[in-house]
């Protein structure tokens, strides 16, 4: 297993390595040859699960990296990487291929960083190292920044746009970095000055501090996943970078970057501090429903159909912070799988767009438009995953949105301390799912803007049409078809069968609430021997978050 | 003869130079160098300011290398030196260079690290 | 004698047969159908055949399950697909499978939902015949999918299944409505039915939470057979309204929303009039016949939650009833034919919430069935005409055409649909209206309701016929409406000689509706005349919680025995032995038990009475009646309907029941008297009429009217355009100029600004830097003396 993750890990970024080295023409045959490969150890890591144990953190191997701080090269994963690595792979193939003919120019170091990236967002998941966790963390940034900067649609703006995504979410992450050496020091003073960042162990001593220094840890850690998320007020560098990155880019992006903000806040926040975060849960939720719905009707009158999209994942994403706060196994199930389910609707709508620019050079709905008598397959896809969006029942975004609500509106605590037969955790209540649930509505709002601007309605096409890339016809080609695919399919799944998603993080989502709600993690995880010298070491029995 | 001169430790024939006396033209020499390079614009003589102050650097690590009796100092000299002697060949070329693209000597005429 | 245990015991739900997944299954088989024929770009009717296969399937699927259900003793059954949700293994855990709960109520819905969309869709066979190609799939493939969500949602086995089918029918309908997507017009309507209905989708939503957090279950098998609402209902049941929690009596009001939403009753209705955008057979099935009744199934299905909530069933009932007088003063005034249909549904919906809301479970039910059939007829016949007269829908502009050679089957349709919906006596349409206004009269407090729906009844016969006399009657005069441009159509009137005398348009022909419209406006025609016979048959006893009950017809058996049944909180004829309602004498009163027996377990076992079975009050009930008087707590007095109790609770001294048979059969006739006196009798054109100098008296009602007395207006000046100028001005120029250009970029700026205030060091001559070099070392220089001298480390 533990080999698994490594080449999970590896082949991507060995593969973009190959790209970079190699020759311009094969580089976007490669990268779809290796966007496959690398998803094989993924899928044998999900052949290989135990699902029965879940929440325990299997595969779990370790490399001397740099002793002295006890900084090692760990890994291990439980059902929430899994299935967010998963998604990561799965993603893969698809920013491929949608950058298949996108893409003209400089595609060696398009592909490269491309890849790079997606080890990088493993690395994320799989790690269970600090450090190694907070170097992938921070690596993500820089493919990122090349794809928007050098890849991105406007010259100018794409400038501007990858240094505020850049200095904004750096700047963010920077002062996580500050709290998790605190709490790294902290460990190291409790275990007699032998220093680790080993996740398990560093979760227990986080947890044993005192209220104000966890408040403070708290506050450090939401510096850069808040940022990250994006949590409303930190959001405004999101659309804009989503708006000038290259498609595959805000697939990416929308589809797992943003996760790893409330991935963090899964993995640390609650973990780490569960008694500071059981305090500000309301604050914070306040904050997510403010965003939810301030975002949303932002969207309603932007007339860039990609910034729209951009603005909706920050409403959307304000429902998976608030089922995260509600920390009940409903709402924290469903916040998960929101990660999950937001990155295919979002990602397949960026896709969408993206198709379209390609063809037309504009995003502006007031210039184009009507586009369902011209491109009939891809307006019914466009209308799909709108669909899947706004939460329709049956399509992905639906379980996800429902589970979040129903744990925000079960988590009261006087019907916990009542008794009610439905309620469950204590920190937000029916009210904050009341006024979440305008969001709802809202959603739809925007969404069926965007769609009858986009799709229906007389064509309206941009004057300079002549323009028109004639190496793409009009309606969608069997490559984008093909690319499509998979995501309805995935949203299709999702949709109906959530129970496949929720049942492999059940055991890590119970933990995760069991910590928030007793303030204690059920397992300690004792601080580890002073550095040793084994070169790969994979106790599978050690466990813990 | 240099390993008496070492062994005892005071030079015998230049005993009425004492160490200041190094020090001293050591200094002379950097600050005629330091004055030059700041009142002077041509490069070529701006450039051998630089290594009047680079020798009068070298004169001092000498003197106090023959001062404390350590070989430290002087074994960094000739370092130096060649170190030097490669960086004049270098700077040579850049400042024939730089004189091909503007037809002039003048250091002012180079100052596009303007901020 | 029943305890709670035995009731729950009864109320067990036991499996049923597999084979009835393939109710939904053949609708979603004729969506892969549709949308294979779409992707092989079919150029037939093939989609259309596909359609009407998978749905008669599905309904002869739904027949068989009707008789499968009876047999096996006509309780609930519940059929599971797969596992949907399962969230947590200890404690509360949030369970919702993939399955579905049959029982009466559910097989009476869908009997006629799979029936008429099978009609429906034979009809649009042809109607949509002029799009064959890609549009024609389309069309098929979300008139599929409709079905499919419309089983599931009537289906469905817990509230999330509701919810998917409940969001799903509202998809189809936007997909529907927005058929003719170039039309900004239907556009705006699809987006505006969806959003209406995404507000009341939000109201269920929140009531399903709630049904969640205080009944620790969704599924229906679970929550009515939950002790604690077995409870609640007992307490309803002696207007101890108090003993129930908050929360429990929450859930009502917020289903209720979702109802109102998709049921299109006030404030939420603006959406169906808007939504006739879409093709017709869409508006018939869609929204006349099944969509919009889901309103009255949620309501019908959680009856016993709307019971235990003190407000509910008395905002129901007056929302139904302002509905229904509001909608159809403005369906009097409106001139297009397929709106006045509309606005004419919303007003029906509003007599079904009425009869809801006066404890009428059956009428509202009964009415739902007969209103299914005649309005989807309607609309059909509307529907013809509009295919035939390129779109033509203005009742001014035709005029007599009954007289038009082929177009008699659709007169007969829209006269056998009129005299259904102005309850002309004898119909389906009025007996099953009757049922509801006469119970108005019967429910205490509830007598202003009747009055306005006695009014609203007497306004329908009059707007009814109105189209009838204008359309079908009078000289005959049409004029092409403006879909002349159809190519198809235009090709085919070429081909024709002219040599009918008309005083419209001569360059245009009418097409005559085909086979395909014709038997199905036929077949439907005498489903809503046969529909008055279930107002007679199928009655009988039926097992009610354990209760003999005798129902009076079929439709009351069927609601009888499904959830709706449960016991009526006000078993208001109890309070009046000398009422006639005797009908007491059907229940099983053996087994009431003796006194000093705990009253929640009284008033459990007290069965379900209609009040509209009328039997004699036996002699020796008598004596149980007035014993039972004495248990009753009364309830809180001016609460709604059950509110006051010494009202008399007959009509002038009559049997309600009986006394509208007369009174409101005689509102219909004088409705469509004066609708004749109006529109037909001395009529010379289409365009004019006697009515036009009556308007004018009026002064400017009649034009607040036609404009639908400016609510839409209303919503657009107070809702959408401040919240739009709030988003555009407030939030978006917040967000640009404050969060990101202010605070985010203000950080941004901080060190550029701090830059620029040292930037001028940076000459770029060199000399500058040299001298600045050689100040710092001086100043270094002179740092280290001075520490030296001080320190005393020079000496």
């Amino acid at each position: 297993m533990t080999l698994w993750i490594v080449a999970m890990i590896a082949v991507p970024v060995v593969a973009g390595l190959m790209i970079a080295l190699g020759r311009e023409e094969q580089a976007r045959g490669t990268a779809l040859l290796a966007s496959f490969v690398s998803a094989i150890p993924v899928l044998g890591g999900l052949l290989r699960f135990d699902y029965a144990d879940a929440a325990r953190f299997q595969g779990r191997g370790s490399l001397e990296w740099l002793s002295e701080l006890g900084i090692r090269l760990s890994v291990g994963i439980d059902g929430v990487s899994l299935l967010l690595i998963a998604l990561t792979a799965l993603l893969g193939p698809i920013c491929v291929g949608a950058s298949w003919t996108a893409i003209k120019e400089r595609k060696r170091s398009y592909y490269a960083w491309l890849l790079a990236l997606q080890g990088a967002m493993i690395g994320v998941f799989a790690a269970r190292d600090l450090m190694l966790f907070y170097v992938c963390f921070e690596f993500t940034l820089l493919p990122m920044f090349v794809l928007i900067r050098q890849y991105g649609s406007d010259p100018e703006m794409r400038i501007r746009a990858a240094t505020k995504f850049f200095l904004y979410t750096f700047t963010g992450s920077l002062l996580t970095l500050a709290g998790l050496v605190y709490v790294a020091w902290v460990g190291a003073q409790q275990n007699s000055g032998v220093w680790s960042l080993d996740m398990g162990y560093l979760t227990g001593v986080a947890q044993g501090m005192p209220g104000t220094q966890q408040a403070w840890v708290l506050a450090a850690l939401l510096a850069g996943f808040a940022v990250k998320v994006p949590l409303f007020p930190v959001h405004t560098w999101l659309p804009l970078a989503h708006t000038e990155a290259p498609t595959a880019g805000s697939v990416i992006l929308a589809g797992v970057l943003l996760k790893l903000g409330t991935y963090g806040f899964f993995r640390f926040a609650m973990m780490m501090t569960p008694s500071a975060f059981a305090e500000h849960a309301p604050t914070l939720a306040v904050l997510a429903i403010v965003g939810i719905i301030y975002a949303g009707l932002i969207c309603w009158v932007q007339t860039d159909v990609k910034k729209l999209v951009a603005y909706s994942s920050v409403s959307h994403l304000g429902f998976c912070v608030l089922g995260l706060l509600a920390a009940n196994r409903t709402g924290v199930s469903g916040s998960v799988l929101y990660m999950l389910s937001h990155g295919l609707s979002t990602g397949a709508l960026f896709l969408m767009i993206g198709f379209m620019y390609e063809r037309y050079h504009t995003r502006d709905m007031r210039t184009v438009g009507g586009l369902a008598s011209k491109m009939p397959v891809w307006a019914t896809f466009m209308v799909f995953f709108t669909m899947a969006s706004v939460g329709l029942p049956g399509l992905n975004g639906f379980p996800s949105e429902l589970l979040c609500l129903i744990g925000t509106f079960q988590s009261d605590a006087e019907w916990v301390q009542a008794g009610e037969p439905g309620a469950e955790g204590g920190l937000l209540g029916p009210w904050y799912a009341a006024v979440a649930g305008i969001g709802m509505v809202v959603a739809a709002i925007y969404l069926l803007y965007m769609v009858g601007k986009i799709c229906f309605g007389e064509l309206r096409e941009p004057k300079h049409h002549a323009d028109h890339d004639h190496e793409l016809p009009d309606d969608l080609t069997a490559r984008e078809i093909t690319v499509l695919v998979p995501l309805a399919i995935g949203c299709l799944f999702f949709g109906l069968y959530p129970k496949s998603l929720t049942d492999p993080i059940a055991d890590s989502v119970d933990v995760a609430v069991r910590t928030v709600l007793t303030g204690e993690s059920p397992e300690r995880v004792a601080p580890p021997p002073a550095a040793e010298d084994h070169a790969e070491d994979s106790h599978d029995g050690e466990g813990g978050p | 003869m240099m390993s008496t001169l070492a062994q005892s430790g005071v030079p015998e024939i230049m005993g009425s130079i004492t160490l200041a006396h190094y020090l001293f033209v050591s200094a002379v020499m950097f600050v005629l160098g330091l004055i030059g390079f700041l009142t002077r614009r041509n490069l070529i003589i701006m450039f051998l300011c630089t290594e009047l102050m680079f020798q009068a650097a070298g004169i001092a690590l000498i003197a106090f290398s023959r001062f404390h009796m350590n070989l430290d100092g002087q074994t960094f000299v000739i370092f130096v030196l060649c170190v030097a002697a490669a960086e004049a060949a270098m700077g040579l070329a850049l400042t024939v260079l730089l004189f091909r693209k503007r037809e002039s000597l003048s250091a002012d005429e180079w100052r596009e690290l303007s901020g | 004698m029943t305890t709670l245990a035995a009731d729950a015991a009864h109320s067990a739900v036991t499996s049923g047969p597999a084979w009835a997944i393939l109710i939904p299954a053949f609708p979603i088989l004729g969506f892969a159908l549709a949308g294979f024929f779409a992707a092989t770009g079919n150029k037939n009717k093939l989609p259309a055949l596909a359609t009407v296969v998978c749905l008669a399937a599905s309904f002869v699927t739904t027949v068989l399950l009707y008789f499968a259900w009876k047999d096996a003793g006509g309780g609930a059954m519940t059929v599971k697909a797969w596992d949907w949700f399962d969230i947590g293994s200890p404690g509360a855990d949030f369970v919702a499978s993939f399955s579905f709960y049959i029982d009466s109520l559910t097989i009476y819905w869908m009997l006629f939902v799979t029936g008429l969309a099978t009609l429906i869709g034979l009809y649009a066979s042809e109607y949509m015949s002029h799009d064959v190609g890609l549009g024609y799939c389309r069309f098929f493939a979300a008139f599929n999918l409709f079905v499919f969500s419309m089983s599931c949602l009537v289906m469905g086995s817990n509230l999330v299944m509701l919810y998917l089918g409940w969001e799903g029918v509202g998809l189809c309908s936007y997909l529907l409505i927005g058929y003719f997507y170039k039309k900004p017009s239907a556009v705006a309507a699809a987006k505006k039915a969806f959003i209406v209905n995404r507000i009341g989708d939000l109201g269920l939503a929140l009531g399903l939470y709630l049904t969640f957090v205080h009944f620790g279950t969704v599924e229906y098998a679970d929550l009515f057979a939950n002790e604690k609402l077995l409870t609640y209902v007992d307490a309803a049941g002696r207007g101890a309204f108090h003993e129930i929690p908050v929360a429990a009596q929450g859930i009502a009001l917020l289903l209720m929303v979702g109802a109102f939403g998709k049921s299109a009753q006030f404030p939420l209705y603006v959406w169906l009039p808007d939504a006739m955008e879409g093709p017709t057979p869409v508006s018939a099935l869609i929204h006349a016949a099944t969509m919009v009744t889901a309103g009255v199934y949620l309501v019908a299905r959680f009856y016993p939650l709307f019971l235990t909530s003190q407000f509910a069933l008395p905002i129901v009932a007056w929302v139904g009833a302002i509905t229904a007088l509001l909608a159809a003063t403005i369906g009097m005034a409106q001139f297009d034919i397929k709106r006045i249909m509309a606005y004419s549904t919303v007003s029906q919906l509003g007599y079904m919430f009425a009869g809801l809301g006066v404890l009428t479970p059956t009428g509202g039910a009964y009415h739902v069935l007969t209103h299914a059939f005649f309005k989807a007829l309607l609309f059909l016949a509307c529907g013809a005409v509009m295919h035939g007269f390129a779109g033509q829908l203005d009742l001014r502009k035709l005029s007599g055409l009954w007289r038009v050679k082929g177009w008699m089957v659709v007169t007969i349709g829209m006269f056998v649909g009129c005299i259904n919906l102005a309850g002309v006596p004898f119909t389906a349409g009025y007996f099953s209206k009757d049922t509801i206004i006469a119970e108005c009269f019967v429910t205490p407090g509830a007598g202003p309701i009747g009055w306005i729906l006695l009014f609203t009844a007497f306004l329908t016969a009059y707007y009814t016929f109105r189209v009838f006399f204008r359309v079908f009657m009078g000289p005959t005069e049409y004029h092409a409406g403006d879909d002349l441009h159809d190519a198809e159509a235009a090709a085919a009137h070429d081909e024709e000689v002219e040599h009918e005398a008309e005083t419209g348009d001569h360059h245009f022909h009418p097409h005559a509706p085909g086979w395909a419209i014709n038997s199905v406006l036929a077949i439907l025609a005498v489903c809503s005349i046969a529909a008055t016979g279930l107002y007679f048959v199928g009655g009988g006893k039926v097992d009610v919680h354990g209760h003999e009950v005798k129902a009076k017809h079929y439709a009351q058996s069927m609601v009888l025995q499904s959830t709706a049944a449960y016991v009526t909180p006000y078993d208001h004829h109890a309070f009046h032995p000398d009422d006639h309602s005797g009908d007491h004498a059907n229940a099983d009163h053996a087994e009431e038990p003796p006194a000093g027996v705990e009253p929640p377990e009284r008033a459990i076992e007290r069965p379900v009475f209609e009040p509209d079975v009328t039997d004699t009050i036996a002699p020796e009930r008598e004596a149980d009646l007035r014993e039972a008087l004495t248990h009753h707590v009364p309830p809180p007095a001016g609460v709604g309907p059950q509110g006051s109790i010494g009202e008399p609770l007959s009509f002038f001294g009559y049997d309600p029941h009986k006394a509208m048979y007369y009174v409101s059969g005689g509102l219909g006739a004088l409705g469509i008297l004066l609708a004749a006196a109006l529109h037909w009798v001395g009529r010379r054109d289409a365009a004019h009429c006697a009515m036009d100098g009556i308007a004018k008296r009026f002064g400017p009602i009649p034009r607040w009217a036609e404009n639908k007395w400016y609510v839409d207006e209303f919503y657009d000046s107070t809702i959408r355009k401040p919240l739009l100028a709030v988003s555009t001005w407030v939030f978006a120029a917040f967000d640009r100029l404050v969060i990101d250009g202010l605070i985010v970029n203000g950080f941004g700026y901080l060190p550029r600004i701090a830059g620029s205030l040292i930037r001028p060091t940076q000459s770029g001559r060199l000399h500058a830097y040299a001298s600045g070099m050689a100040v710092g070392v001086l100043v270094l220089m002179l740092i280290v003396v001075l520490v030296l001298v001080r320190t005393g480390g020079l000496s």
